[in-house]
């Protein structure tokens, strides 16, 4: 099932002579329940393509659809709905909102929902992340690769259709590097959570089933690895 | 990045400005102050110096007048007894020599030390004084007082703007720092660019400073144009004064700047290009309150609030002041208007029209009683004295009910004596001329004479304290004589006949007993007082004609009337008059001026208040850039994005309001309690109107703030903050 399609994504900034083309004609599709990594070096335009699936940002042509929504057609607000619905938001530095609990920075999506979260998924996720006694902690109060594990739990409390993670593992050290990366993929196995990583790191990126290259806004190589490692 | 320096350099313009003009207006406004004063002192105790007195002769005067620093020697005619001592007033080149010279010159004309005399309260006027003098001379202590509390609160305020401005340059000071510029160089650096931004905004808000200043001056002549006797102010500058206020605000505004840039260039090039200077909080914070109300976004901005406690301090101490201020301010004038009007306005209304006060008058020798009642326009007028007297009250005299009060146990030693026949008590005598006399006896309904007195036979209830609402008592059996006693020579006695012991008043605007509760007064026609007051003395040297005209007689009327009697009487005798309806605008007018005066200093707390909060959230937008792009990151919409920012200002302009409510609502009670006022009283007169203007426009522009901030959340760009997570 196609949980992703990007048609001829362009993305330009600047206007005239100043023009930089970030993202050029990427056609992409990613199936639910798979775990890909896109790659490239600095400046490639793979963060601007994360920040297009997870509608931060609007390509300038091309369409997108998520999950069945088109995001060139949302507003501003939809296009928040849609981020606190449809997919989950990881960042290198976290994001998490200083001045609250990690309980609450998790259940924020819902809160702003006026939802009331399930206790019986809120608790298996904040289990299999590791991070049931830190709940009530500030998120100032914990180690770089917790605050990682709590942003990765405050996107999946929606259970999003896709986990978009830019450079998750980017500001932590190797023990919790490959803490995350594990937990990454653990939840896509035993969640089916579909997930787009971004990364620089080879070693993060051959954790995927899928490694999307990209070089000067193009995808110049779609590898799938053939056989699917069972834990 | 351009945009944002433009708009914190913004709010550093403003905040200088706000500063300069509140200081040039401080600074203008005493020095107009203190310039009256000098006047005013000139005015009515003269220009001189200091004085000499003693037996001095023309080689003495000569000797004074060739002294070094003496400019001026004036002979004063006034001041010269009849004991041949002679009074002269020294006036010098220096003031600073005052002190020091004039013992000198005694010294020199062998006067003695008692013959020095000082114009203190001139010298005290140029900061010179005498370890003699011990009176407060409050003027100079509570200017430097106020304009350092002024400063102080400034810097507060500036020094934030300050800060966020320099805060949005911190990580191009970290790479200067990283290419080796040293913190002395960077210090520098920011310490010109903070004087590049201000130099316009302080001249142009200590030239409105001057403007206001000759503006309030102007108003202050207008309110208090009909104040009898008053003299007017003239508006005034002096170089040294613009030079001190320059000063001033150059050291606020430099030690608000040097603060954060201190601070700033001592970071390491690491700590710089890393630091986001976002607000957090240091400890777990909960705003049930809010969260309750308002969701999620209650909460958020109760943190938010709670993460910029700091930054808002000045606000918000600002805020609740300006409005805890004004509130019970317009309550206490409330209170105070009531009570005026009730116990003086509405009292005397029908008591009197017209006074004159004829200085240096005998009721006995005033010629012209019937003139002035045949004058147009005039209804009734009675002429009257005041005369002290003593007077002993026995057991045996004083009435049951008095006995059952306690008697005099009450009174006070300094008003009441008690002597081996009774109380030597405070008689006062209200001396009627003859005509008003026989009126008056005719209202009590007793044959008219003029062989004797009337006594005000009541005494209050000293137990009760509520003046509004006393209780009286006969103070004194009849006994039908009165005997008497001159005041201060108790063995003088007189003995006269009692007419009648009433508790009705002639119609005059007089309060009786007011401070001594055991006076017992005596009304006399004037032909007796002219037989006794040789041994009775004691009167006053006043004399008042009371004049009532035509009833509802307007403004023009009573004013017309009045310069007819000004006219038959100024011309032989020293008077002074007022009538009812001016003094009752003169009295508005000055509370009106009282109210402006309190309304605009709280008005300037609230500028602070506001100047700080506009500071505050024109600079936020970078500080808090991260803040709002994690909440859209997350799925917060702009409308819950807007709904926070919205709750954010309503606590912020509600703070005050809430926080003003129970110490107001004390103070009212207290008010109430002193001035013996009902509750029912006051909320028909209660200033609801001008308190909810106040705080309505503490909200509006605490809400501008916040709009004009959100007009900059709006420009936020989500994927550009997100994708540069060193910023």
């Amino acid at each position: 099932m196609e949980i992703l399609k990007c048609e001829r994504i362009r993305k330009v900034y600047g206007f005239g002579n100043n023009q930089t083309t970030a993202l050029d004609g990427i056609d992409l599709s990613v199936s639910k329940g798979e775990f890909v990594a896109i790659v490239g070096v600095s400046g490639s335009g793979k963060s601007t393509l994360l920040h297009i699936l997870g509608s931060v940002d609007r390509p300038t042509d091309g369409k997108v659809t998520v999950d069945g929504t088109d995001l060139s057609d949302l507003n501003r607000t939809q296009a928040a709905v849609f981020r606190r619905r449809k997919v989950g938001l990881v960042y290198q530095f976290y994001n998490l909102i200083p001045t609250m609990t990690i309980e609450k920075n998790i259940l924020l999506p819902l809160a702003l929902d006026k939802k009331k979260p399930n206790r019986e998924y809120f608790e298996k996720i904040v289990g299999s992340l590791a991070i049931m006694d830190k709940l009530n902690a500030l998120p100032g109060q914990l180690s770089g690769g917790q605050q990682q594990r709590a942003a990765i739990a405050r996107a999946l409390i929606y259970r999003p259709a896709l986990l978009l993670a830019d450079e998750p593992t980017g500001n932590l050290d190797r023990k919790n590097s490959g803490e995350v990366m594990d937990m990454l993929k653990l939840l896509n196995r035993n969640l089916e959570q579909t997930v787009l990583l971004i990364t620089h790191d080879e070693k993060a990126a051959l954790e995927a089933d899928r490694i999307i290259t990209i070089e000067d806004g193009r995808i110049v190589g779609d590898e799938r690895k053939e056989v699917k490692m069972l834990p | 990045m351009c945009k944002e320096y433009q708009t914190s350099g913004h709010s550093i313009r403003l905040c200088a400005f706000i500063s300069a003009l509140f200081l040039s207006l401080l600074c203008g406004l005493f020095y107009n102050m203190w310039k009256y004063e000098v006047e005013r002192i000139k005015l009515n105790e003269g220009d001189w110096q200091s004085r000499l007195v003693g037996f001095l002769d023309q080689e003495d005067i000569e000797n004074i007048k060739n002294f070094a620093t003496v400019k001026d020697v004036v002979i004063n005619e006034r001041e010269n007894r009849n004991d041949q001592k002679i009074t002269v007033d020294l006036h010098f080149d220096d003031l600073r020599v005052v002190l020091t010279d004039t013992p000198r010159l005694a010294m020199l004309t062998n006067i003695p030390q008692d013959g020095i005399f000082y114009n203190h309260a001139l010298l005290a006027m140029y900061l010179i004084r005498d370890p003699q003098d011990t009176a407060p001379r409050l003027l100079f202590p509570m200017f430097i007082l106020i304009t350092l509390l002024a400063s102080v609160s400034l810097i507060m305020i500036v020094h934030n703007a300050f800060a966020l401005s320099m805060n949005a340059k911190i990580h191009q000071i970290g790479i200067l720092s990283s290419i080796g510029a040293t913190p002395k160089q960077l210090l520098t650096c920011l310490l010109q660019e903070a004087a590049a931004l201000c130099a316009i905004p302080v001249l142009g808000g200590n030239l409105l400073g001057i403007a206001g200043c000759a503006g309030f001056t102007a108003l202050s002549n207008i309110l208090a144009n009909d104040i009898p006797n008053r003299h007017k102010a003239i508006p005034g500058y002096h170089p040294l004064v613009f030079a001190l206020t320059f000063l001033v605000t150059a050291a606020t505004i430099g030690i608000s700047a040097w603060l954060p840039a201190r601070k700033l260039s001592v970071l390491t090039p690491l700590e710089a290009i890393k630091n986001t200077g976002e607000p957090y909080l240091k400890r777990k914070k909960k705003s049930p309150m809010l969260a309750l109300m308002f969701g999620v976004e209650g909460e958020l901005a109760g943190n938010a609030l709670k993460a910029q406690k700091k930054a808002l301090r000045t606000a918000s101490l600002s805020l609740v002041l300006s409005s805890m201020a004004f509130t019970i301010m317009q309550c206490f004038f409330a209170t105070s208007e009531i009570s005026t009007r009730e116990t003086y306005f509405e009292r005397y209304q029908n008591a009197w029209d017209i006074m004159i006060t004829l200085k240096d008058t005998d009721i006995n020798a005033f010629k012209l009683k019937d003139e002035c009642r045949n004058l147009s326009g005039v209804r009734d007028a009675v002429v009257y004295q005041k005369a002290m007297a003593k007077r002993i009250v026995t057991e045996k005299e004083m009435t049951d009910e008095m006995k059952d009060c306690g008697g005099f146990s009450l009174a006070q030693e300094k008003y009441v004596k008690k002597t081996d026949e009774g109380w030597l008590i405070n008689t006062p005598i209200i001396i009627l001329d003859d005509q008003s006399f026989l009126t008056y006896c005719e209202q009590l309904g007793i044959p008219p004479q003029l062989d004797g007195a009337v006594i005000l036979n009541q005494i209050r209830d000293v137990t009760n304290p509520d003046f509004r609402h006393p209780m009286f008592m006969p103070y004194i059996k009849n006994t039908g004589v009165s005997i008497l006693r001159q005041s201060g020579k108790e063995d003088q006695t007189t003995r006269i006949p009692v007419l009648s012991y009433t508790e009705k008043t002639p119609v005059l605007r007089e309060d009786y007993a007011t401070l001594d509760y055991y006076e017992l007064v005596h009304f006399l026609p004037a032909s007796l007082w002219g037989n006794i007051k040789n041994q009775i003395t004691g009167s006053e040297n006043d004399m008042y004609i009371r004049v009532l005209c035509r009833e509802n007689a307007t403004l023009e009327e009573l004013n017309s009337t009045q310069n007819q009697i000004d006219r038959l009487i100024g011309q032989s005798y020293t008077i002074t008059s007022e009538n009812r309806i001016q003094e009752y605008e003169t009295n508005d007018k000055q509370i009106q001026g009282l109210k402006i005066l309190s309304g605009s200093f709280c008005a300037m707390l609230a500028i602070i208040g506001i100047g700080n909060v506009f500071s505050n959230t024109l600079g936020f937008v970078r500080q808090r850039k991260r803040e709002f792009a994690r909440y859209m990151s997350v799925g917060m919409t702009p409308g819950e994005l807007r709904k926070m920012f919205c709750i954010e200002a309503l606590v912020l302009a509600g703070q005050p309001v809430l926080i003003t409510f129970p110490p107001a609502v004390l103070a009212i009670l207290f008010m109430l309690k002193m001035s013996y006022l009902t509750m029912g009283e006051f909320l028909d007169e209660a200033p609801f109107t001008p308190i909810a203007i106040f705080m309505l426009a503490i909200l509006a522009s605490v809400a501008l703030a916040y709009s004009f901030a959100w007009r900059n959340v709006q420009k936020i760009s989500l994927s550009e903050v997100l994708k540069d997570d060193t910023q």
